[in-house]
């Protein structure tokens, strides 16, 4: 288990990170999401001893950081480049080897994977000659080829196309299976709602929602709907009960705020708009954290006035 | 861990090899040395393989065979033959000058002799010579017979008047200045001032050409890292320092390579041409020298470099310290000419200064022990202080991309690592 405790971090004007803590279990996927700008980086920075934190504490399986520790962890960074001019495979070897792996070890697996990430014919180009999704998958297995306990991913869907985030997908799968704990951070909801066990929401430095996402999710103790309709979806804001979380231009998603009254609510959209759609369900993870990041903003807003 | 610095060295060693920049530099400098000192000095000392045809006619008939003798003495091929063949073409007043002339001009021209001398004695003792080719650019074969026949008359004329030929060769025998390079132990090794002055400027350049080449190479490959953030899976896996340190290593190893190559190169050369270009005494101090100079230019080119973020940049500010390694080279003749002197001593103690300046004086003189204790302390000490400042610059910009760092951010960086 990896286990953060207060985390803080400050830049020369800005508190980035605030006493952030979370924990990442093995065989489980922990999704680190919020907004833009929320800490994410920042925090995942720490917990791979990039940066070191200004306070906090950190242990992996009860263990402080080390350089047996390191070889334990594997990292795909949010912004991702690699050596342009170098090749593949030797590019490859020369990370794993950073992980401890010997050369020959490293070469055998690093072909393995390449094979089952389904670019093995590059293995002697070089790099700038590969695509950027490609690239990514380079960027990848070297996250994952010296076969780490945590593997921290930033940002690993962004730039894949949705057969690669599938083939993608089945990967982490399989590792969470083998038992390893993997931890990635997106502002995607709809992805960590499908892959994660457990989730972190961070906003402004701070955690504001943490734990297992079921539990939260049945914690939210409020439902929502999902509308689709044609008319003005500026007529949303005047209904009664509800509260609009999300609008587009010819669907929204919207939170009772009286679960009761349900019939009144149908019966309103269904006077001032053409709808055609209601579908009466539990908390997207999306809204959770609309109203999370919203209510806390709104709370901290009033409370500053 | 120390795995780990040497993976890093291995790589920047494996990869930097194969650059552009690095090949460019390999071969720019034996190019430059070819071009500006061994393609004259072919031209100057390089010998004929086959035996060159030339003529006379000596119309005073007293001078060709002595002027023959001279000439088949005086230059002989390798393999034994003479150089130069001398075909008398007529001697004495008896033949016809004129039809000579014309004979031996077709001659020239059917390329049967380079050339030929028409020798007259217009008025008593004097004589009028005259050269006739078809090629008047050759003048370095002018300038090897010119002496040789006036050696040849001279011999004549004195011997007419009755003086013994030994007496002739004797006082005929030129005067030679050598010059003798003393060194401490009662050695002296014969040196001309150019070969001193050659191999000098071959260290110096040595020294600039792989201090650049790797100084610029590091910085590079750090931008490189820092903008594609490539730097953030190193610094995940091993510590900053580490990082810079297995950089340096393994460009050093690069600058190590590229000496190694010069050196088998300029072996060969020396051997080939006959020219001495390496005095080998000194040369292990000097080694000791370019690899604290390496040392002490890379911390300053990671100080100076880390912060950047645009290889424009880099490239700025690694011109202007080289300007460390230009100053000596500018001053480097009145230097050599004299190496004890207060403006040397000063020069050589500054740390930007010493490997230059070293480059200088050793193959020239070689300073006193004290002056090599000193000066190896404070360019051993300043390597020592700013290797500690690089690191830490280097670990405090090297994750900020996109922006330079200004001076008080990054004293205040600083000053929160301490």
């Amino acid at each position: 288990m990896l286990l953060a405790t207060d985390l803080r971090k400050q830049y020369t004007a800005v508190v980035a990170v605030d006493g952030v803590s979370l924990r990442a279990e093995r065989g489980r996927m922990l999704g680190l999401l919020g907004p833009n700008g929320a800490g994410k980086t920042t925090t995942i920075r720490m917990l791979l001893r990039i940066i070191p934190p200004d306070d906090g504490i950190i242990t992996y399986d009860g263990l402080p950081y080390s350089e047996a520790v390191i070889n334990r962890i594997g990292y795909l960074p949010e912004e991702r480049g690699l050596y342009r001019k170098s090749r593949v495979l030797n590019t490859i070897v020369y990370f794993a080897s950073l992980r401890g792996v010997p050369a020959p070890e490293a070469k055998s697996r690093a072909i393995s994977w390449l094979e089952r990430l389904e670019i093995s014919h590059y293995a002697g180009s070089r790099m700038e000659e590969l695509s950027k999704g490609n690239q990514q998958k380079i960027q990848f297995i070297i996250a994952v080829l010296h076969d780490p306990d945590y593997v921290v991913l930033d940002e690993p869907f962004s730039g894949l196309d949705p057969l690669n985030q599938g083939l993608l997908n089945g990967i982490l799968q399989d590792l969470k299976q083998r038992g390893k704990s993997v931890i990635f951070s997106t502002h995607v909801m709809h992805q960590a709602e499908q892959l994660c066990d457990d989730i972190c929401l961070i906003d402004g430095g701070k955690v504001v929602l943490e734990g297992d996402l079921n539990r939260i999710r049945a914690g939210f103790g409020r439902e929502t709907a999902k509308i689709e309709f044609t008319g003005d979806p500026g007529v949303l804001d005047a209904i009664p009960n509800i509260r609009v979380v999300e609008k587009f231009a010819n669907s929204a998603e919207v939170l009772f705020t009286d679960a009761g009254r349900t019939a009144e609510i149908v019966a309103d959209l269904a006077r001032r708009l053409d709808l055609r759609m209601f579908e009466r369900r539990g908390p997207s993870l999306n809204t959770i954290f609309l109203e999370t990041v919203r209510g806390r903003r709104g709370r901290e807003g009033g409370a500053g006035k | 861990m120390t795995s780990k610095i040497l993976a890093v060295a291995w790589w920047e060693y494996s990869e930097k090899i194969k650059s552009k920049a690095f090949i460019v530099s390999l071969i720019l400098l034996p190019a430059v040395i070819v071009g500006l000192v061994l393609v004259p000095a072919i031209f100057v000392t390089g010998s004929d393989t086959e035996p060159r045809e030339l003529g006379i006619v000596d119309e005073t008939g007293a001078y060709a065979s002595t002027f023959s003798e001279l000439l088949g003495d005086r230059f002989i091929l390798p393999d034994g033959r003479p150089n130069y063949r001398l075909h008398v073409i007529a001697r004495g007043g008896s033949a016809d000058i004129f039809q000579m002339v014309v004979l031996a001009d077709s001659m020239v021209l059917r390329g049967e002799m380079e050339g030929y001398f028409i020798l007259r004695s217009p008025l008593g003792d004097l004589v009028d010579a005259e050269y006739r080719t078809h090629n008047v650019g050759n003048i370095r074969l002018q300038e090897k017979l010119t002496p040789v026949l006036r050696e040849a008359v001279t011999a004549v004329k004195l011997r007419r008047r009755g003086i013994d030929p030994e007496m002739i060769a004797e006082l005929g025998h030129s005067l030679k200045l050598r010059t003798f390079k003393v060194s401490p132990g009662g050695r002296s090794e014969e040196t001309a001032f150019d070969q001193t002055f050659f191999s000098v400027y071959m260290y110096m350049m040595m020294l600039f050409f792989i201090i650049m080449t790797s100084g610029q190479l590091l910085v590079r490959s750090m931008l490189e890292e820092k903008s594609n953030r490539i730097v953030e899976i190193l610094l995940s896996s091993l510590p900053a320092r580490d990082i810079m340190g297995g950089k340096i290593l393994g460009l050093g190893a690069l600058g190590v390579t590229q000496l190694l190559t010069w050196g088998i190169f300029a072996t060969a050369v020396s051997r080939y041409s006959g020219l001495s270009v390496i005095p080998l005494g000194g040369a292990l101090l000097l080694t000791v020298y370019f690899i604290l100079g390496y040392l002490f230019y890379s911390a300053i080119f990671v100080s100076a470099g880390a912060p950047l973020s645009t290889e424009q940049e880099a490239q700025q500010v690694t011109s202007l310290f080289s300007m460390g390694l230009v100053v000596p080279l500018a001053l480097s003749f009145p230097v050599m000419q004299d190496p004890g002197s207060a403006l040397a001593i000063v020069l050589t103690l500054i740390p930007l200064f010493t490997p230059m300046m070293m480059a200088i004086r050793i193959p020239s003189q070689m300073p006193p022990l004290n002056e090599i204790i000193l000066s190896l302390c404070i360019l051993g000490a300043s390597v020592f202080v700013m290797m500690r400042l690089a690191g830490r610059i280097f670990s405090a910009s090297v994750l900020l991309s996109g922006k330079r760092l200004s001076f008080r951010e990054l004293r205040a960086m600083l000053a929160k690592m301490q």
